[in-house]
């Protein structure tokens, strides 16, 4: 086994492990930290694909920004005392068949899934890099780029106008 | 002329709709001269007729919707009426029971907008189900005549109105849809020769459509030589009545091979058929409906009930049932007649029962198309002769029987048997009017009702699909007959003068609007009895030549 | 094309009109930018164009979906006037946000490539939740948003997953190389490719709200304004069923015999959920949401019957419902005013009680509406649901077509109580006074519906 090999084992299985301690986990605080270190692991996963780019990004915008403001949120609210709300039975039994069922079926199609391997011979080894990742983005998806930002300008403006306070809002 | 028949009431509905609400006194005279209008062209359409033809006659028709559906072929619904001897004695029984209801609308008071529009609605669909020619178009009619009769029903009838009329509702709804799914599989299964053979190019105008051209159409059919992005499907009842239109391997195709549950999907169509039509016959037990609705619903409305609305489910039978399913009508003649009898006898002994005058009377309705239903599923010549005669006649009598109850009804509000005693003392043209619409029902010779009973009785007898004990079971719903009607009789108007307190002072006799309406369905009744070739000479060709597809089969 | 840039640039433009201190010129300026749209959209009729590399495919069945959109985006706003005299509201925001919304939508309904479907069903997701959330007082309306957005994100999840599993197997995003990659693999392709179809139909699925993932819907229509549930009801339905149809008769029509059958479940499942639950409703408005669920049932048989007359069946049906759905609404916007329970508009039947006293126009309306959402002969519904029914019949799906009109049959019931309370009950219902646009746009939809009814072939020509 390479190094590379047995690098990328590892950090799938703290991947797999922090995912689920997230899921998993009662207090959100130690959530979120989890969520941190999933994150953390899954550049790994980019770094191990020459995917440097992605990777600074994926630390800077996810790992740093918005896990800053998930952890904000969260002691704003103050979510400390535990009130969790109860599933019947049956509900249970139903997501523990369904998701059963979607695992055994996922499992399946994975084991006998042919991918095609890459060929080391054309192997393109810039493929994750700055460059062919924006010659990617701005000839063949533009539009769908261009396109994002009204995503973005929608969620703005939603933003914006579900949090403004209105006049005769709670001052804090 | 049947166009005008069915646009009339509609522009006078549409014209009550717009006339502004100080014109109020003048809706019921705009249903009136509509009505009137009706029975003239009723008559000009029985002068023009030609009785000795068995075809479709005064057939008008024009193109309504064309729609290609690609792969499936061109979809092609006409807007085509015309009658034969069997719809125009029931044009004709609507032409007059409609005008009766009309004279018999006068006293409502409440919200007369919307009642007349809504009558004069009802007039022009129930028209159109008899003339229409398409099954589409017969169809559309049939669902029509749902929505003026519910609103009718609900909101100017008795006190459980709501009940009556959603459970009248539901339960045509219901047939209704059964109807449906089987004008679904029609329409997929049959072509238009003519049309077909104007898009395959072999004529080049609709009127080279020869005997030949069709038969050459056919014959490519059958050979699976049309592409089917020509074919044009139709809901001509003309081209669904004959078997060389129907596409092979299709649903319905009248090979039979196409099996649905174990069941030929031809069996099994006629079947929903049946039982759409059934509801609105009513064949006991689908008939719990028609008990409520018409002790709801006013007497005009109640009227066009019995005398009109239930003819379409008998109509319905005989078009669409058995006309273009013979097969399934042979293999199921005895499960049918059965039916019949047991509507004659069930309904027989629940209108034995009723302490209500209106219910009892429902219940004899029952009992009395139950001939009907027996009539047509003898398939002989003198059964269904039979069964549209006794269509008419019932139809003129049960309009006599619920004016009768509508009388009395009107004076005191209480239409119990038990709450009245000698009436004949006190209101003397009252009694022989209802005596002789009581003869009449219970089949005294001489009267309409006896001359469509003992046709029916006597095409079931000579049937070869049903064994004797049938037609002598079926016999006894003369006697209940007899037994209920007489009863009556000698309950509420023999005996010493005696009413509820209540009711003094208002039992005055029929004055001279109610004469008008009984004494000419009385006359009626009996020029049917006596003269009972006006009727038979209308029918006889169509039905003998009508009779010809079941001795092929 | 044209219509989407225009969109987003106008978009842009009402918010800055928001800045205006009269709030009078937001209305007309949103109707004229739909109306260019709707214009700049024909431009392109009869052209077929693939745009910027194979990521937009702008043909005459896409022009067809998106004159719906339009229509029914038009029509929420023209019964939007309300906003404008409601001090919490912000008019500039919602139709901004409707602009950008119409834009996702169209993105798709002419996708070529799957990552226009993503990019798109996002826009038109995040202004749904935004939108289901505007009536912040509300807790309802803030329960029904955080619902949808978790529920919508999770679902999304699912199409994400799906579209990775199908670039996975196939190495492109593009339909057409999904289709010649089924062709060229000889009827053994990589089982990722079916796992991934699966997973963005469920997404797609979800998003139709169809039978099992429709237990969001009831809520979501409830609490959301009426007017968003509208345009939600409509434009969502058929941008999402265009996608829909986009994606299984381009991509994954070689594989029918693999995903028909579930379709065909599905189908099943969402005519009876729809419809059974609705009997049940005793608020008009959670009965639309049920109704909605049972029309995507009636569209879903175009997609698993699928076949030539499938497009003209879908967008035929998209219409009628479409109309119907909107001045149901658009009725029930005006009579749920009237009466107010704890300060709460009263959606139940019993706010229609007598409505056809005191008006008779309103209740004429919304009985069309109903008679058309019923598929009673004579309406465009009834035309949308006898196209679906042959199609199912020319597939051979009997059993559908009788399970269908069963269904319709148990829908005529709970869609005839609200004309039951409007024409038998007796209510207090004082006259409502409509504006006159209100008034025309009620009417121009039900003329419409009524037209398509009597000839249904005028439309199908244009096709």
């Amino acid at each position: 086994m390479k190094a590379t090999e047995i690098i990328f084992y590892v950090l799938t299985a703290i991947t797999l492990l922090s995912a689920s301690f997230v899921v998993t986990a009662r207090n959100p605080v130690h959530s979120v930290l989890a969520l941190i270190l999933t994150f953390f692991c899954l550049t790994g996963h980019y770094v191990l694909m020459n995917a440097q780019f992605l990777a600074a990004v994926n630390i800077i915008v996810y790992a740093g920004a918005i896990m800053v403001l998930f952890l904000f949120t969260i002691m704003f609210l103050n979510l400390q005392k535990e009130d969790e709300e109860s599933k019947t039975t049956l509900t249970k039994m139903a997501a523990v068949v369904v998701g059963g069922v979607l695992l055994v079926v996922m499992v399946a199609v994975f084991r006998a899934a042919s991918v095609a391997p890459y060929d080391p011979a054309t192997y393109n080894t810039r493929v994750g890099l700055v460059e062919s990742l924006g010659m990617v983005l701005y000839k063949d998806y533009l539009l769908p780029f261009e396109l994002a930002s009204v995503l973005f300008l929608v969620a703005m403006v939603g933003a914006v106008m579900l949090g403004k306070r209105e006049p005769g809002d709670r001052h804090f | 002329m049947l166009s005008l028949l069915i646009f009339i009431p509609l522009i006078g509905s549409l014209g009550v709709v717009l006339l502004p609400a100080s014109m109020k006194s003048r809706y019921k005279w705009i249903t009136l001269i509509c009505c009137s209008l009706e029975l003239l062209l009723c008559g000009a359409a029985y002068s023009a007729f030609d009785p000795t033809q068995s075809g479709y006659q005064l057939l008008e028709r024009a193109d309504w919707i064309t729609l290609p559906l690609g792969s499936l072929g061109v979809v092609s619904i006409d807007y085509l009426v015309g009658v034969d001897g069997i719809s125009l004695p029931l044009v004709l029984l609507s032409g007059v029971v409609m005008l009766v209801g009309a004279v018999s609308s006068w006293k409502i008071d409440a919200r007369q907008k919307a009642y007349h529009a809504l009558y004069l609605l009802l007039t022009s669909t129930v028209i159109g189900c008899f003339v229409a020619l398409d099954f589409f178009l017969f169809f559309l009619f049939f669902e029509f005549m749902l929505l003026p009769m519910y609103f009718l029903i609900g909101l100017w009838g008795g006190p459980r109105r709501e009940y009556a009329s959603i459970k009248f509702f539901l339960y045509t709804l219901a047939g209704s849809v059964l109807i449906l799914l089987v004008m679904i599989g029609l329409y997929l299964s049959v072509m238009d020769p003519v049309e077909t053979a104007l898009r395959v190019g072999l004529i080049q105008d609709r009127s080279e459509a020869t005997d030949e051209v069709i038969r050459q159409v056919q014959f490519l059919l059958s050979e699976y030589k049309i592409p089917s992005n020509l074919l044009v499907h139709t809901f001509d009842l003309r081209h669904m009545a004959k078997g060389g239109n129907y596409l092979p391997d299709s649903f319905l195709s009248v090979a039979g091979e196409v099996m649905l549950m174990g069941i030929p999907s031809r069996l099994l169509a006629f079947l929903c058929v049946f039982l759409g039509f059934a509801v609105k016959l009513p064949v006991v037990p689908l008939h719990t409906w028609l008990p409520d609705a018409h002790v709801e619903a006013p007497t005009p409305v109640s009227v066009v009930l019995a005398g009109v609305l239930l003819k379409i489910g008998g109509y319905g039978f005989l078009r669409i049932g058995w006309g273009l399913f013979p097969d399934g009508a042979a293999e199921y003649a005895l499960l049918l007649a059965g039916l019949g009898v047991l509507s004659i006898v069930y309904g027989g002994f629940n209108a034995l029962a009723q302490v209500d005058l209106k219910k009892m009377i429902a219940y004899s309705s029952v009992s009395h198309m139950g001939f009907v239903l027996l009539g047509i599923a003898s398939l002989t010549s003198e059964g269904i002769n039979g069964a549209v005669y006794q269509m008419a006649s019932h139809g003129v009598l049960s309009a006599m029987l619920f004016l009768i109850t509508g009388v009395i009804y009107d004076r005191t509000h209480d239409r119990r048997i038990d709450h009245y005693r000698g009436l004949a003392g006190a209101m003397p043209g009252y009694t022989a009017l209802t005596a002789i619409a009581f003869f009449a029902s219970l089949g005294l010779p001489g009267f309409s009702g006896f001359i469509g009973e003992l046709f029916t009785l006597m095409g079931s007898f000579q049937s070869i699909w049903l064994p004797g004990w049938m037609t002598a079971v079926a016999t006894l719903g003369i006697i209940l007959a007899a037994a209920y009607f007489l009863w009556t009789l000698q309950r509420m108007f023999f005996g010493t003068l005696w009413f509820r307190p209540e009711a003094a002072g208002q039992l005055t006799d029929l004055d001279g609007r109610e004469r008008l309406m009984l004494v000419p369905l009385a006359v009626l009744a009996l020029l049917l009895g006596i003269f009972p070739n006006l009727l038979f000479d209308l029918t006889n060709s169509t039905v003998a030549d009508w009779i010809q597809r079941f001795s092929i089969e | 094309m044209l219509p989407i840039i225009l969109l987003s640039v106008f978009g842009i433009v009402l918010l800055f009109l928001g800045f205006l201190k009269t709030r009078a010129v937001l209305l007309p300026a949103a109707l004229l930018f739909i109306l260019i749209a709707l214009g700049a959209g024909f431009l392109e009729w009869n052209k077929s164009y693939l745009y910027f590399g194979d990521m937009l495919l702008i043909n005459n069945l896409a022009i067809l979906f998106s004159t719906i959109v339009l229509i029914s985006a038009f029509m929420v706003v023209a019964l939007s006037g309300d906003f404008l005299e409601d001090e919490m509201a912000q008019p500039a925001e919602y139709y901004a946000i409707l602009l950008f919304s119409i834009v996702g939508a169209m993105m798709m309904i002419g996708y070529e490539n799957l990552i226009m479907l993503f990019v798109g069903v996002e826009i038109l997701s995040v202004s749904m939740y935004i939108l289901t959330g505007s009536d912040k007082r509300n807790l309802r309306s803030n329960e029904a948003a955080l619902k949808y957005f978790l529920m919508g994100s999770f679902a999304t999840g699912f199409m994400l997953f799906g579209m990775a599993l199908l670039y996975g197997a196939v190495g492109s995003f593009t339909l057409t190389d999904i289709k010649s990659y089924i062709l060229l693999s000889h009827g053994r392709p990589s089982l990722l490719l079916y796992m991934g179809e699966l997973l963005v139909l469920i997404g797609m699925l979800f998003k139709v709200s169809a039978a099992p993932f429709h237990f969001w819907t009831p809520d979501v229509y409830e609490g959301a304004p009426t007017l968003f549930t509208a345009f939600m009801s409509t434009v969502v339905k058929t941008a999402g069923f265009a996608a829909l149809l986009q994606l299984l008769s381009v991509s994954f029509s070689a594989i029918y015999g693999f995903w028909w059958v579930i379709l065909a479940a599905i189908t099943a499942l969402t005519l009876l959920a729809g419809n059974l639950t609705a009997v049940y409703q005793n608020s008009f408005k959670r009965m639309m949401a049920y109704s909605s669920i049972s029309h995507a049932g009636y569209l879903l048989i175009g997609l698993a019957a699928l076949g030539q007359q499938s497009r003209s069946a879908l967008v035929f049906y998209s219409l009628a419902y479409s109309l119907a759905t909107i001045s149901a609404f658009g009725i029930l916007l005006l009579v749920a005013k009237q009466h107010t329970t704890d300060g709460r508009p009263d959606e139940s039947y019993s706010a229609f009680n007598g409505l056809s006293r005191n008006n008779p126009l309103l209740a004429f309306v919304l009985a069309v509406s109903m008679l058309s959402l019923a598929g009673i002969p004579l309406t465009a519904g009834f035309w949308g649901k006898f196209m679906l029914f042959s199609a199912a019949v020319d597939r051979g799906m009997v059993w559908i077509l009788i399970l269908a009109v069963l269904m319709s049959a148990v829908g005529i019931y709970y869609y005839f109580r609200v004309v039951i309370a409007m024409y038998f009950r007796e209510g207090q219902a004082g006259r409502i006074r409509v504006a006159p646009f209100y008034q025309f746009i009620l009417i121009a939809a039900t003329a419409l519906t009524i037209i398509l009814g009597i000839v249904p072939g005028l439309f199908q020509n244009i096709m």
